[in-house]
């Protein structure tokens, strides 16, 4: 990479964000603005969940495909405690985060040790178990088949956050809150042992890190991520029903990840950008969008086999000659 | 050259979605001399049978009309918006119809999907005419701008009760399949049951989707009903009969409207199915009202066969109302609201006469009781 | 406990079913390691293909039930074999160098453009057979009801799974079969064409889940485009249950699980069964976390 397109990069790198969180304003003068941003506010929160699922499956290398079962312990927590106590959205947050997070280590402590593939079939059916149960209305808290309605909107403050333009801003500096904070784990203490665990489960064993403690520890922080996605998405859609919190949804976000580049932020809100986003660019399809959207699917991991922005290998500092040997992979 | 790929796909992708989303942005051209309506139907994904159904009648209506010379002179324009049958996706179809300009809104199928975009229509002050959606709650919200063309849970729960009381069943089983709509019937009836002081010998859930009901069948047989009421869908009842056929018991089944589907037959085979009963609104075999009869003209000249079910039907007229409104008041969605509240009184529909009440429910009895005969013929009873 | 056999029978139908689409899953994941998703589809496929000869061009009318039904078995086989090894050309040869998972997305968007395609070119309708096709003959033997017909569907299943056994087992491409699935490198070194081993694996998995879709079609009446979702999840969970990359394995998970699902329903409740089984299947994996009959693929270290 010459130093001039490296710069360009680096500009657009800085000048995309920022053109991105001016586009409201943009978009208020336009018929169809208040769409288009509710469709973006969709994908920042599919970007939210697909960031938290990426420490699960990105970095710590579990195949975690049930991560809509976090999802939804959120959104009915949140639901929950508004309807019935009255909880502001904003305070039922911290709460979804706990729910979802304690949900996660009672069923995660069993099976983290199970092999790939395993624990695969294992997630797959947390999150069938968990549909069921809301669909069964278990302890009366979930309302059956039709769900829970007229849930609050959040409000910051006193500010409330109703237009489609307040939920973007509100989602999308959430995603810029969590890449940062997941930025900085990745690169942390904890952040290295993952990627050591993913590269090498036993070696990592060997070097006295306590994996089972790590894995689990990905799998809490994941989880009470998507739970506050959960509580996000129930105060955004106002009803919730177990339709949204379907295997289907855990299998959009497995995707994204995977065809984002697992392991990389920038990758993941690429594919969040594609997997939500294509299926309504090919709304003119009719009928025939999502068989474009499977087949688009396909071609794009035949050609981008490692996800779109795979990530750079990591590079520890070591005084060695081998350094520039090393350079880095795909950039985005 | 990785690196050279990746900046350039990057760019390339950005300018993909810029351009996609500046199409989208200005996909609404007004066309002068015209009328937006929307339909919001499921158009794939586990329902797209009922949606593309939906779509294909209301197309079938709008170009009769746009032959014509359209409303009061305005060409019919149609902007159809997929949910998918998931709430989800149902809340962007919706923002994305509310933002193209449309007067009202025919739609949807599912009640957990309507629900997740009466707010955005309310909030838009646009009309929404759902039409199968039969859950309760949606027309208990207070919303002045929402209406179905189709009855309510409670409704059917008690016609259906009363059915089974007037043909003298005394131990009834009811079946539902903890889908929104049957898991409603199921409440409904079961509570007018127990009113009427009929208490049902079994209440259970089947799995919808599944294909093996032996063991559901083997359970309500010990229970020893003597009528099996099964509030889901045509796919499951008609494997149910045929099941209970195989197992060489003979217990009569009665089903809501969801099973008014001639698939039935075909699935359960005639001699399996005769004898079923269900209460449903006039299926399209019976509705003889001339714009009916004349719709399934072009309708099966066009795709050689009949809509599979009553719903599209009820589409049809969700749009037919619109379509009516906008003649007498003009294109305002306020206007529109306040014509079929107070002022639409018995217009033929597709389905029978159609007025809204206060909550926008239609009024009506619409509920006919059909039997199965041997030949496999739904047959109107009394 | 009452209708114990009754329910054991049923629970074996089902169960065969849920081991004949298994065997698809667990043949493709010991040889490539990959979770083929788009299996259940090839599934429906089959059933549709089905639907085509017995239906839309009535078979049963012209050459009688018994000729029309073996004439379409062996069609819909070799329809639904050669869409599984286009499907394999296609969506996962490309791919057989990279990551595991760059597969496992390629093989869910093959999963979705499969179901979507079939959706477009049949509809969306339900569809049903013929319902006369097969005669319905009812056992009565001390109080429990017995219909021949479900025999005859568990033994179809398990005659499948022996013939496919003894072929994995003594034929020189079975060897070939098992010597890829412990390790394809060593495999190849000592002379095994690996690439047919893939493409006879993709030959031979998704006849099986073809007849199955047939099966489905003609017993229970009614298909429709999106029935291979549950039925492949559910045959997936089935062959890890046995201990996915294991044949034998594969047909015990289907009738662990066929069994373990209709016990739920009918002795716990309908409406939870789906959960007692995975329930039931976390636990068996909880205490054998490789399955009932371990994989046969040497611990990786």
């Amino acid at each position: 990479m010459t130093k001039k397109r490296k710069r360009l990069f680096r500009t657009l790198e800085i000048l995309g964000p920022v053109l991105f969180f001016c586009l409201p304003f943009f978009l208020e003068e336009v018929d169809r603005g208040p769409y288009i941003l509710d469709l973006l506010s969709m994908v920042g929160l599919y970007a939210l969940l697909s960031l938290s699922l990426n420490v699960i499956l990105g970095h710590a290398g579990m195949f975690h495909m049930g991560h809509a079962a976090f999802f939804a312990m959120g959104a009915y927590t949140t639901a929950n405690l508004n309807l019935t106590y009255g909880w502001s959205i904003m305070a039922t947050l911290p709460v979804a985060a706990l729910t979802s997070g304690l949900m996660a280590l009672v069923v995660a402590w069993p099976v983290i040790h199970l092999r790939g593939d395993y624990l695969l079939i294992v997630t797959i059916g947390i999150v069938e178990i968990v549909k069921i149960a809301l669909t069964n209305d278990i302890f009366g808290l979930t309302g059956g088949p039709n769900g829970l309605i007229s849930i609050a909107r959040p409000s910051i403050f006193g500010f409330g956050i109703t237009r489609p333009q307040h939920f973007f801003y509100l989602i999308w500096v959430m995603v810029g809150l969590t890449m940062i904070l997941f930025y900085w784990l990745e690169n942390s203490r904890f952040g290295r042992a993952l990627k050591y665990i993913k590269e090498d489960t036993v070696a990592a064993e060997g070097m006295g890190i306590n994996t089972t403690a790590y894995k689990l520890m990905a799998f809490i922080i994941g989880a009470a991520w998507a739970g506050m996605a959960g509580t996000i998405f129930a105060s955004k859609m106002r009803t919730i029903s177990p339709e949204s919190f379907s295997f289907g949804e855990s299998v959009t976000m497995f995707t994204i990840v995977i065809l984002g580049g697992s392991g990389n932020q920038k990758g993941v809100i690429l594919g969040s950008f594609l997997v939500m986003g294509l299926p309504e660019l090919f709304r003119n399809f009719e009928d025939m969008r999502l068989l474009a959207f499977g087949a688009a699917l396909v071609a794009m991991m035949i050609f981008r086999p490692q996800g779109l922005c795979p990530p750079k290998p990591s590079r520890y500092r070591l005084p060695s000659p081998y350094d520039s040997k090393y350079p880095g992979g795909g950039h985005c | 050259m990785g690196r050279f790929f990746s900046l350039w796909g990057y760019l390339v992708l950005t300018l993909f979605f810029a351009g996609t989303l500046a199409g989208e942005a200005q996909a609404q051209d007004k066309v002068q001399g015209s009328v937006k309506i929307g339909i919001m139907a499921p158009t794939t994904g586990p329902w797209a049978t009922e949606g593309q159904d939906m779509v294909k009648v209301i197309e079938i209506l709008a170009e009769e009309i746009n032959a014509k010379g359209g409303l009061n002179g305005l060409k019919v324009e149609l902007e159809i918006g997929d949910d998918g049958g998931s709430p989800k996706t149902a809340a962007l179809a919706a923002q994305r119809l509310v933002t193209s300009a449309v007067v009202a809104v025919v739609g949807t199928y599912g009640s957990s999907v309507t629900e997740a975009s009466q707010d955005i229509y309310d909030e838009a002050g646009v009309v929404q005419i759902a039409t199968g959606s039969t859950s309760i709650r949606l027309s208990e919200k207070g919303l002045k701008r929402f209406f179905r063309t189709c009855p309510r849970d409670d409704e059917q729960g008690r016609v259906l009760a009363d059915k089974v009381k007037e043909l003298g069943f005394k131990k009834p089983a009811i079946v539902h399949d903890n889908t929104s709509y049957a898991k409603g019937l199921a409440d409904e009836t079961r509570a007018i049951f127990k009113k009427e002081g009929l208490a049902e010998v079994y209440f259970d859930a089947i799995i919808p989707g599944d294909r093996d009901f032996a063991v559901a069948l083997s359970k309500i047989k010990a229970q020893n009903p003597d009528i099996i009421v099964f509030t889901g869908y045509y796919p499951e009842a008609g494997m149910i009969l045929r099941q209970k056929k195989d197992l060489g018991w003979d217990v009569p089944m009665v089903g809501g409207d969801a099973t008014n589907n001639r698939a039935l037959v075909e699935i359960a085979g005639a001699e399996a199915a005769s004898g079923y009963y269900f209460v449903s609104p006039p299926g399209p075999d019976d509705m003889n009202s001339p714009a009916a009869v004349k719709l399934f003209e072009v309708y099966r000249n066009k795709y050689k066969e009949l809509p599979s079910s009553v719903w599209s039907v009820l589409a049809g007229d969700a749009f037919n109302v619109i379509a009516e409104a906008v003649t007498k008041v003009g294109s305002d969605s306020g206007k529109i609201a306040q014509y079929l509240h107070a002022d639409l009184k018995n217009y033929e529909g597709l389905s029978g006469q159609i007025s809204f009440n206060e909550k926008g429910d239609r009024i009506g009895e619409v509920y006919r009781l059909y039997r199965v005969d041997p030949q496999g013929k739904f047959v109107l009873q009394k | 406990m009452a209708h114990l056999v009754e329910q054991l029978i049923y629970g074996l139908t089902v169960g065969s079913i849920y081991a004949l689409i298994a065997l698809g899953y667990t043949m493709v994941y010991g040889v490539m390691k990959l979770i083929n998703f788009a299996h259940g589809e090839l599934f429906t496929l089959g059933a549709y293909f089905g639907f085509v000869f017995l239906v839309t061009l009535n078979w049963g009318g012209f050459f009688g039930p018994a000729i029309a039904i073996g004439l379409t078995v062996i069609l819909v086989s070799g329809l639904v074999a050669m869409a599984g090894h286009l499907l394999e050309r296609v969506a996962y040869r490309p791919l057989r160098h990279s990551d595991r998972l760059a597969a496992v997305v390629s093989a869910l968007g093959a999963s979705i453009f499969l179901q979507n395609v079939i959706m477009v070119v049949w509809g969306s309708r339900y569809r049903a057979f013929n319902a006369s096709l097969l005669p319905t003959v009812v056992w009565q033997v001390g109080g429990q009801n017995i219909p021949l017909i479900r025999l005859f569907v568990f033994l179809v299943a398990v005659a499948v799974m022996l013939g496919l056994y003894l072929f994995i087992n003594r034929t020189r491409l079975g060897l070939a079969i098992r010597a890829a699935a412990i390790d394809q490198g060593a495999a190849k070194l000592m002379g095994v064409d690996v690439s047919r081993v893939i493409a006879v694996v993709f030959i031979i998995g998704p006849a099986l889940g073809g007849l199955a879709g047939l099966l489905v079609g003609i017993y229970y009446g009614q298909i429709n485009f999106n029935m291979g979702q549950i039925y492949g999840l559910k045959a997936f969970t089935a062959a890890v249950i046995g201990g996915i990359g294991n044949i034998p394995g594969a047909m015990i998970g289907g009738l662990v699980l066929g069994l373990l699902e209709t016990l739920g329903d009918a002795y716990i409740s309908g409406a939870w069964k789906d959960a007692i089984a995975f329930v039931a299947l976390i636990l068996i994996l909880v205490f054998r976390p490789t399955g009932i009959l371990r994989e046969r693929v040497a611990e990786k270290l």
